[in-house]
């Protein structure tokens, strides 16, 4: 996709559907479009969230016209979604939202060796599935109704690499990177436009929950980055959003794997991506050493770990 | 992981459990493992493939010591992949596998406009978890009996890049990629190595398969693509693995996407990966451009194909 010579996208007047709208990165997301005069219906599985969500979207009202909607559903089924999607349309006078924003998910990270069934199944579904079905859902009924429009993923910099503890959660990231620029292509059939946000680590209530299953190993890992507040992620989705740039990122980090990463996917400015690609062939071999060798240090500690968990003969 | 100073793996002796052994890829490459001296598990679905493929195997037999064995689980399922796993154990002295080959998988690509949610949930079935439930079951047993083994998935070109017609598919190959270079770095902890084959199109019955549903736009934009048998990517894949490579690929132009998306994985040699980068950063998005282009003349072509199957209003 061309950014060039194109306006930059406008929420003024537009009906926008934020998923995972009623707290972390959707609230953020959501309280910044209606500050710019869109629409909005958020949809999460959190009842008292979504209520509480809606109080702080009405008090940043910009004109009496706009119109806000929450709807409580669970997004990782696919009947759920389309549900959802019919209520959410249903309230608009049967119109398909112009624009949806996947921010719903959320992780779980612990040792693979660790992990059930249940666990894997529920990562996948939480970082995958959980945008997968909306995109799916909507997109069909952009088709169906020959609305132009758009769809922004939310992948993460896990859907630019790994490390320990994300084997439930990294592919599903991968996968939606993998789905957003399937889509990209396919998409030129209908004008809609995909794109993708990958965020780094986010100060949110979903951030909370993940520290409590975390290997301390991956916490050392992670010690150094910097991390944004929802918000200031928010403002760096909005502004890729509004530029029509396909894969979208709001921290340097991200950026480097970005560049590093790109292969055949639409990038930003030519010469700076090549910077931040050489940089990234310098800087992130050494990166995963210092990773390999935090790892392998790690290994008799972890024996103990094990063991004390029967999971080690 | 680095390859330097590590002895070409060998597997003369070793015990090689192959999903997918009964046709394509695993068929291929367990006949290769059984000229170079291995015993060989495999497992599949189909019980007449099966068996045509132990037979097979005995042809190629080098000594009168070589175990063969097949079990017929279906993959795909949490419990089969352990069952199939612990029944591969149980067949081979109780001893976990030295080498577990994960060769298991298929696509059926699309429109996404007219995948069901049945064909989407599949394509993760059968491009994902049939090679992550036996990673997982794998892991869990040889982190358990201390056993230092390789564990080698099998992705595609499709999990560098996408094209359109493969939304059910290029996710669940993003997906491996994901969960790989996360084991690469964790399962360092258990001293189990872990590397991922990127083949481009195999002409198998896989592929025959695939190109039932595939749609023309997409058979065109493949035109120019080479192809291997399965036999030349499985020499590809077993030379990989010997020499202890973390991304594994077996064409020139699956390497340039290798180098091009390599991010923090490790790579190959320094300069040969750059200079592919570069060229990587010159000519994908030119072809990028070019598939845009054809996608975009197809639109009219794909108007009518969509008001015939009514999913137009």
């Amino acid at each position: 996709m061309s950014c060039f010579g194109r306006r930059p996208w406008d929420p003024r007047g537009k009906h926008c559907y934020v998923t995972g709208g009623s707290s972390g990165l959707g609230l953020a997301l959501s309280l910044l479009l209606v500050e710019q005069g869109a629409d909005v219906s958020i949809v999460a599985f959190d009842e008292e969230g979504l209520i509480a969500a809606r109080e702080r979207l009405e008090s940043v009202r910009q004109t009496r016209d706009q119109r806000f909607a929450e709807y409580n559903y669970d997004l990782t089924s696919a009947e759920a979604v389309q549900d959802a999607l019919r209520a959410v349309m249903n309230d608009h006078d049967g119109r398909v939202p112009d624009a949806t924003f996947l921010c719903a998910g959320g992780a779980t990270p612990k040792f693979f060796v660790e992990m059930t069934k249940e666990d894997l199944t529920r990562g996948l579904e939480m970082s995958y599935w959980i945008q997968a079905w909306t995109a799916w859902a909507v997109s069909q009924e952009m088709i169906r109704t020959r609305k132009k429009g758009k769809i922004c993923f939310v992948s993460s910099t896990l859907g630019y690499m790994s490390v320990v503890g994300y084997a439930s959660y990294a592919p599903g990231k991968h996968a939606l990177r993998g789905l957003a620029d399937t889509l990209r292509s396919e998409f030129k059939l209908y004008g809609i436009d995909v794109q993708i946000f990958f965020p780094c680590t986010m100060y949110t209530p979903g951030y909370e929950r993940e520290n409590l299953t975390k290997p301390e190993i991956t916490l050392k890992l992670e010690e150094s980055d910097p991390g944004l507040t929802a918000m200031q992620a928010a403002h760096g989705m909005l502004n890729g959003i509004k530029s029509h740039k396909s894969h979208i990122t709001g921290d340097w980090i991200t950026e480097i794997f970005r560049a590093s990463t790109q292969g055949s996917s639409p990038g930003h400015f030519f010469l700076k991506d090549w910077g931040l690609n050489v940089l990234g062939t310098l800087v992130l071999p050494l990166w995963r050493m210092y990773v390999d060798m935090t790892v392998t240090g790690h290994a008799h500690e972890h024996d103990a770990y094990l063991t004390e968990r029967k999971l080690r003969d | 992981m680095s390859c330097f100073g590590k002895r070409t793996w060998d597997p003369k002796g070793k015990h090689c459990y192959v999903t997918g052994g009964s046709t394509g890829l695993g068929l291929a490459l367990s006949t290769l493992l059984v000229q170079q001296g291995a015993d060989v598990s495999i497992v599949a679905r189909n019980e007449k493939n099966l068996k045509a493929a132990i037979e097979k195997l005995e042809t190629v037999r080098q000594s009168k010591d070589q175990k063969f064995a097949y079990y017929s689980y279906s993959l795909t399922s949490a419990r089969e992949s352990q069952e199939a796993l612990q029944a591969v154990i149980a067949g081979h002295n109780g001893e976990t596998p030295d080498g577990v080959f994960l060769c298991a998988g298929g696509s059926k690509p699309k429109f996404f406009v007219e995948m069901s949610g049945e064909e989407l949930v599949q394509g993760m079935d059968m491009g994902y978890w049939v090679q992550a439930w036996t990673a997982w079951a794998a892991s869990k047993e040889m982190a358990r009996t201390r056993k230092k083994g390789k564990i080698c998935f099998v992705s595609s070109t499709l999990g560098y890049m996408s094209l359109i017609g493969y939304a059910s598919y290029s996710p669940a190959k993003h997906a491996l990629r994901g969960l790989a270079d996360t084991l690469r770095f964790e399962l360092q902890l258990y001293n189990i190595d872990v590397q991922i084959f990127f083949p481009c199109t195999m002409y198998t019955p896989g592929y025959e398969e695939e190109n039932k549903t595939k749609p023309k736009i997409t058979l065109k934009l493949e035109e120019s693509d080479s192809g291997l048998t399965a036999e030349q990517a499985a020499h590809a894949m077993l030379a990989g693995i010997k020499d202890h490579h973390s991304h594994i690929t077996g064409d020139w132009i699956t390497t340039v996407f290798r180098a091009s998306t390599k991010g923090a994985s490790p790579g190959r040699f320094f300069l040969k990966d750059w200079a592919l980068n570069i060229f990587g950063c010159i000519a994908l998005p030119i072809w990028r451009m070019t598939v845009d282009r054809e996608i975009n003349g197809h639109v009219a072509e794909h108007e009518t194909y969509l008001e015939e199957r009514g999913l137009r209003a």
